[in-house]
C-alpha cells in the first residue's frame, strides 16, 4: 500500500476527516484499556457522527486524552467504512489485475485521477464469465472495507461487469481472440465433408425444434439416411460441458462419418453452451468433420468458428449434408455420362473404318460373288447399326438408367449376339447351298434315267448294231454312201468294232 | 456392397476418371476400351450401391455409450415428406 503515493494521501484524508468527530467525543471513552475489550459496533459508539457532540465538548475539556492504538484505530476506520458505504457500485478500469494462486483477484480501479484497490474473492470470481483484464472497462459492485494489518482500504467486489459490453459480450470475444491465436479457426483445419456418410451423427436436445428439423430434412432429401442421435441438454449452466461430452460419446460410434451440433434460435444466455471453452475444445479435437448448426442465420457462437462447417441453422445443416451427397452423385453421373459418350464414341469410329473397308473396290467385288446373300448382309448391316443407335440414344438418358439396363446394354454382349447371328445365318446359307446341290444331283439322276431310256443304244440289246463311219462322226443310214474297201466301225450292244465293205448293195 | 477390388468411394472416383481420361483420349485398341468401360460401369454400380445400401433408421446413444433403436416419436410421419 506504501509503494503508492496516493494511498498515503488517501489514508491521509481518511484519517484526517475520522478524527474530526472524536474530537468532541474524545470525553466519551472511558478507558482505553476498556475500549480494547468493547465488541467493535460499542467501540465504534462514540466515533458516530450521531453522537452528542456538544455534550462531548463540555465534558472533553477537563478530560485526559485517549490514545488509540494503531489497531483500534484502523479498526474503527473500518467500521465506520463499512457502516457507511453498505454496497456501492463503481466504475473504472482495472490495472494490475492478478490471480494468486489461492484463486482471489487482486487489482486496482482507476480513473484519470484517481485509483482504488480491489479484491475479489475466489467464491465469486469463479461466476465470472470472461477474464478481468488491465485497461478493461468495468463496472464494479462492492463493499469498501480496510484491511487491518496495512491500513489500506479497499473495495471488496462482490460483482464485475465489464462496460460497453455485456459480460458474456466480453467472455466471448476473449476466448475468441485466445483461440483465434491458437489456430482453432484456421482454415486450414476445416475437413471436407464426407461424400455418403455411413451414419450422420446428431447432438442435440431431445425435445428441441432443432431435432425436428433436422429430420425433417434429412428425410425428404435422404430418406435412407441413417441417424444417429447423441441427446444432450443445451442450455442451462454445465450445458457446454454435456453437449462436449455427446460429441465424445457419439465420435466414438462406428460408422459415424459427420456429426451435426445444433441448437434452435435463442438469446446469447440461451446459446451460452456454444461459447464454452471446453465444448470448442471437443469439437477442434474431434475425429470426425462437425457441422455446428447453432440458432439462427444472425447468430455466431464458439462452436461455429471451430466447426468444420457452420450453418446458418439446424435445418440448413442437414441440408449441407444432403448437398454434399446430391454433388457427389451428380458427379458420378456426370463421369458415368462421360464413359458412355467415349465408348461410344469409340465404336462409331470403328463402324465409319468398316464401311470405307467395305466401299474398296477388293471388298465390293467379293460382295458381288456372295449377291444371293445380299439380303442377310443388309439385315446385319440394319441390325447393326440399330444396335448403334440404341445406344446412341441411350447414352443421353440418366445414368442409372443405364445402369439398370446395363446387361442389355453392354456392348460386348450386343457384339457377341451379332457375331451369333451372324454364324448361325452363315450355316444356313450352307444349308441351302447344300441343299440346292443335293437337289440337282438327284435331278440329274433322273433325267439320266430317262436319257437312258431314250438312247438308241437301248435298241442294240435287242441285236441291232450301228454303223458309223471310219471317224465315227456319222451314222452310215445309207448302203449308198458306202464304198467298198471304205473302213467303218459298228457298235453292238456290247462293244464294236472295225470293219472293211468289201461289196455294196445299191 | 463388397467388391475387393474397390477400396472406398474416393478410390472408386478417381480410378472412374482415370478411365474416362484413358477413354477420351482414344488411341485404345477396342478391346482394352471394352474392358474399361466394362470396370468403369462396375465403379459406378458400386458408388450408387452404397447410397442404396444405408438404412432407413434413428438410433440413440445412451449414456452408456452404446445405441438403441429411438423412440417411434422421433420418426416423423411420412406426409411431412410431401411438403
Amino acid at each position: 500500500m506504501t509503494r503508492l503515493p496516493f494511498d498515503d494521501d488517501n489514508n491521509h484524508t481518511a484519517v484526517r476527516k475520522v478524527p474530526e468527530v472524536p474530537k468532541g467525543s474524545k470525553g466519551l471513552v472511558p478507558q482505553v484499556s476498556g475500549v480494547r475489550e468493547l465488541p467493535s459496533n460499542q467501540r465504534t459508539q462514540p466515533l458516530e457522527p450521531s453522537g452528542t457532540p456538544g455534550t462531548g465538548v463540555s465534558a472533553g475539556s477537563s478530560v485526559r486524552r485517549v490514545v488509540l492504538t494503531v489497531g483500534e484505530l484502523n479498526a474503527t476506520i473500518r467500521d465506520l467504512l463499512e457502516n457507511s458505504l453498505q454496497t456501492v457500485w463503481v466504475e473504472g478500469e482495472i490495472s494490475n489485475a492478478r490471480v494468486w494462486n489461492t484463486g482471489h483477484l487482486y487489482f486496482t480501479l482507476k480513473d484519470s485521477a484517481s485509483q482504488i484497490k480491489a479484491v475479489m474473492f475466489r467464491s465469486a470470481v469463479r461466476y465470472l464469465k470472461f477474464k478481468p483484464e488491465d485497461g478493461l472497462k468495468v463496472v464494479a459492485r462492492g463493499k469498501v472495507s480496510v484491511y487491518d494489518p496495512k491500513g489500506e482500504y479497499q473495495i471488496i467486489c462482490e460483482h464485475l461487469e465489464p462496460k460497453g459490453l455485456g459480460s458474456l459480450q466480453q467472455a466471448f470475444e476473449q476466448l475468441k481472440k485466445k483461440l483465434a491465436a491458437e489456430g482453432l479457426f484456421d482454415p486450414s483445419r476445416k475437413r471436407p465433408l464426407p461424400a455418403l456418410p455411413r451414419r450422420i451423427g446428431i447432438v442435440t436436445s431431445l425435445d428441441g425444434a432443432a431435432l425436428r428439423d433436422i429430420i425433417r430434412v434429412l428425410r425428404r432429401r435422404y430418406p435412407n439416411a441413417h441417424l444417429v442421435l447423441s441427446p444432450t441438454r443445451v442450455q442451462g449452466e454445465g450445458a457446454g460441458r454435456e453437449v462436449a461430452h455427446a460429441i465424445r460419446k457419439i465420435e466414438r460410434i462406428e460408422g459415424v462419418d459427420v456429426v451435426i451440433v445444433a441448437r434452435g434460435g435463442g438469446s446469447l444466455e440461451d446459446l451460452w453452451a456454444f461459447n464454452e471453452e471446453v465444448l470448442a475444445r471437443v469439437i477442434a479435437a474431434c475425429q470426425v468433420p462437425i457441422i455446428s448448426g447453432v440458432g439462427h442465420e444472425t447468430d455466431f457462437t464458439i462452436a461455429d468458428f471451430v466447426a468444420d462447417l457452420r450453418a446458418p441453422t439446424p435445418s440448413a445443416a442437414a441440408e449441407l449434408v444432403v448437398r454434399r451427397k446430391d454433388e457427389f452423385f451428380g458427379h458420378i453421373d456426370r463421369i458415368g455420362e462421360r464413359l458412355d459418350a467415349a465408348i461410344h464414341h469409340r465404336l462409331r469410329r470403328m463402324e465409319t473404318r468398316l464401311h470405307v473397308l467395305e466401299a474398296r473396290p477388293g471388298f465390293a467385288g467379293y460382295r458381288g460373288r456372295i449377291a444371293v446373300r445380299g439380303r442377310h448382309v443388309a439385315e446385319l448391316a440394319a441390325s447393326l447399326r440399330q444396335c448403334m443407335n440404341q445406344s446412341v440414344s441411350r447414352r443421353s438418358r440418366r445414368h442409372d438408367l443405364l445402369r439398370r439396363s446395363l446387361d442389355q446394354f453392354d456392348p460386348r454382349h450386343r457384339l457377341a449376339a451379332v457375331r451369333t447371328r451372324l454364324i448361325s445365318r452363315d450355316a444356313q446359307l450352307q444349308a441351302v447351298v447344300r441343299r440346292r446341290v443335293a437337289a440337282s444331283q438327284h435331278r440329274l439322276g433322273a433325267l439320266a434315267a430317262r436319257v437312258e431310256g431314250l438312247s438308241p443304244l437301248a435298241v442294240l440289246g435287242r441285236g441291232y448294231a450301228v454303223t458309223w463311219d471310219a471317224a465315227r462322226t456319222r451314222i452310215i443310214r445309207d448302203a449308198a454312201t458306202l464304198t467298198p474297201g471304205e473302213d467303218v466301225s459298228v457298235t453292238l450292244e456290247r462293244g464294236s468294232f472295225e470293219a472293211r465293205v468289201t461289196k455294196v448293195d445299191g | 456392397m463388397s467388391d475387393p477390388t474397390i477400396k472406398d468411394f474416393e478410390a472408386a472416383i478417381a480410378e472412374l476418371e482415370t478411365i474416362v481420361k484413358k477413354l477420351e483420349e482414344g488411341d485404345l485398341a477396342l478391346e482394352k476400351s471394352l474392358e474399361l468401360y466394362e470396370r468403369g460401369v462396375q465403379l459406378s454400380r458400386f458408388c450408387h450401391s452404397r447410397l442404396e445400401a444405408a438404412e432407413r433408421r434413428i438410433e440413440i446413444v445412451n449414456e452408456r455409450g452404446e445405441l438403441k433403436a429411438a423412440p417411434s416419436s422421433l420418426n416423423l410421419p411420412d406426409e411431412d415428406d410431401e411438403s
